[in-house]
């Protein structure tokens, strides 16, 4: 469970997000709005790379606003970037290794952990490859991978499917609805494309100039007619 | 941990080298190469140090001959205080100055960019001033400890009493240096630094604590400055403020760049254009200052053509040779 109390981001006179609350309690959840709306920006706020204006933010009833960014992500928060960071001189096994480098269970039990993850996203065959010898869809598989490792409480994913083909968004779609299953993870999804948001995502939380306009299951959500009228003329959805 | 101790093309490259370095070159040199030599060695172990952090994290420091000062200074001021053997005065040398550079650093650490290379030029500047002022102990009373007239004898490694010996010496702890740096590449420091290179945002987000691990970084560099500044102490008995200007540390950073920082061939490059260089300028009874045009040419050419540097060229023109050897592996 994710609750996101009045938070409040300026970036000098621009409002990038405007007192928005919001509770996440589903396992698979979505977050959308037209270019400039504030959902990265949230994403930064989640992370600890934005510091808000005011506002609290509570995961599984822990204040997650204090801690450093690199102690949330040992609280099991996870990340995935709009472009994947994918370090070029590491194998797929040690980009995925880097997540849990910092826990203290036996090096043998960090393997086979990061092993079974790259099986499960199917990457298990390449991952001697080196990053720099990934393609793009294998970089995004093993940032997936890096998400999954370490007992992940809250997974975030920016765009995830920006720049790829219809079958390999499919089988991302696919992969982010395992997670939950697989990790016990809740997962947050923002992405530009409906159908996969659609599919995937029980809540859905619309953003719209830093606003919250709309928060609710997936399909009430995108029947709103603010949400329509949010993205109307700013772009073809 | 299964490619741990794998030896890549490279590496038996290295190893070949070192061996030929101990083995070979000091029964082949006179007693004026043999210093020439000697004292390249140290300044391997440092420029090491320094093109390892730029490569890796791209960190620019340009105080590292500063730090050979500290770390020389610290080895004679307990040679002449102490009985301590060798390798004891040349561990806490390097355990001192890894620990003095921290300080120096740590508040520039927390920043990004140019912030570090500005803090390091301002110790580098300050390191000078204090070298010239104070000068470097040779065996006289109180705690800066200099005389004037000649200094008490400095204590050489007792496996190492004789010039050659010496060369071997400072050529093997500059292999451990190397090896150093290629091991912590390869465990959990490593992984964290690639990370960090590729974007401080995702290796937070991976859970790296990147003001740890840059710090880190900025400790192994100083630790190899502070052992070469040891050895050099070794190498003469005596040091002298001239040898630790900031020009020398902008100097070697700007040759670690030009040889290429990735791999141990563009740090020995660097260390022959610095040392042998001007030893052989000297021996045909040319101006040393030519040295400096070349220099200065050299890095124009690596900064218009070659971003690995020169030991990236050729290992890239092998590798072109040999198809299924990279110049990656290095
Ligand atoms: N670091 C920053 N400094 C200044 N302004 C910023 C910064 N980050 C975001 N903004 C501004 O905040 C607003 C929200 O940006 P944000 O990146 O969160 O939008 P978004 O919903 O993710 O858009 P997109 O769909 O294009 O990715 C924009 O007006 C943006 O220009
Ligand atoms: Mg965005």
């Amino acid at each position: 469970m994710l609750e996101i109390e009045d938070v409040t981001v300026r970036f000098g006179g621009v409002v990038a997000l405007s007192a928005v609350s919001v509770r996440f309690d589903k396992a698979v959840n979505g977050i959308i709005g037209p270019n400039g709306a504030g959902k990265t920006t949230l994403m930064n706020v989640l992370s600890g790379f934005v510091t808000p204006a005011s506002g609290r933010v509570v995961g599984d009833g822990e204040a997650l606003l204090p801690l450093a960014p690199h102690r949330r992500a040992h609280w099991g928060l996870r990340r995935s970037f709009q472009k994947e960071e994918i370090a070029d001189d590491l194998t797929v096994f040690e980009n995925v290794l880097v997540q849990i480098d910092h826990s203290r269970s036996p090096a043998r039990t960090k393997t086979a952990e990061v092993e079974a993850m790259l099986a499960l996203v199917g990457m298990a065959d390449r991952a001697g490859k080196r990053g720099a010898a990934l393609s793009g869809f294998e970089r995004r598989l093993t940032d997936v991978a890096k998400c999954l490792v370490g007992k992940p409480r809250l997974v975030m994913f920016d765009e995830p499917a920006g720049g790829m083909s219809v079958d390999e968004s499919r089988q991302l779609g696919r992969l982010i609805r395992q997670i939950h299953g697989t990790t016990g993870a809740q997962v947050l999804v923002i992405d530009h494309d409906v159908e996969l948001i659609r599919s995937i995502c029980e809540d859905t939380l619309v953003l719209d100039f830093g606003r919250r306009i709309a928060f609710g299951p997936t399909a009430e959500v995108l029947d709103d007619p603010r949400v329509k009228a949010a993205y109307l003329g700013t772009e073809e959805v | 941990m299964r490619h741990l101790f794998h030896v890549t093309p490279s590496g038996w490259a290295g190893l070949a080298t070192a061996a030929f370095g101990i083995l070979v070159l000091p029964s082949l040199a006179s007693s004026y190469w043999l210093s020439v030599f000697t004292s390249m060695g140290c300044f391997l172990l440092a420029i090491a140090g320094v093109a390892f952090m730029y490569a890796r994290l791209g960190m620019v420091s340009l105080t590292q001959v500063g730090l050979m000062g500290v770390g020389g200074w610290i080895a004679l001021r307990l040679n002449h205080a102490f009985d301590f053997p060798f390798e004891v005065n040349l561990a806490l040398a390097a355990t001192a100055t890894m620990i003095f550079g921290w300080i120096l650093a740590l508040p520039a650490l927390r920043m990004r960019g140019l912030y570090l290379a500005l803090v390091t030029l301002m110790a580098a500047g300050g390191l000078e001033i204090i070298f010239a002022t104070f000068q470097f102990p040779n065996g006289g009373a109180g705690f800066w400890g200099v005389q004037t007239g000649s200094g008490a004898a400095f204590r050489r490694p007792w496996i190492a009493q004789s010039p050659q010996a010496y060369l071997r010496y400072v050529i093997a702890c500059a292999l451990l240096g190397f090896l150093c740096i290629e091991l912590h590449r390869r465990l959990q420091p490593g992984r964290a630094w690639a990370l960090i290179r590729r974007s401080e945002a995702a290796a937070m987000a991976a859970g790296v604590n990147v003001t740890l691990y840059k710090t880190w970084a900025f400790g192994i560099a100083g630790l190899l400055g502070g052992a070469a500044g040891a050895l050099l102490a070794g190498s003469l008995g005596l040091l002298d403020d001239g040898t630790f200007r900031a020009s020398e540390s902008v100097m070697i950073f700007a040759l670690a760049v030009v040889g290429g920082a990735h791999s141990w061939q563009g740090a020995l490059i660097a260390a022959v254009l610095y040392k042998v260089l001007p030893a052989l300028l000297n021996i045909w009874g040319v101006d040393a200052n030519l040295a400096f045009v070349i220099f200065g040419a050299g890095l124009l050419h690596a900064v218009i053509t070659a971003p690995q540097g020169i030991a990236g060229q050729v290992l890239e023109g092998l590798g072109r040779l040999s198809p299924k050897r990279g110049a990656k592996d290095a």
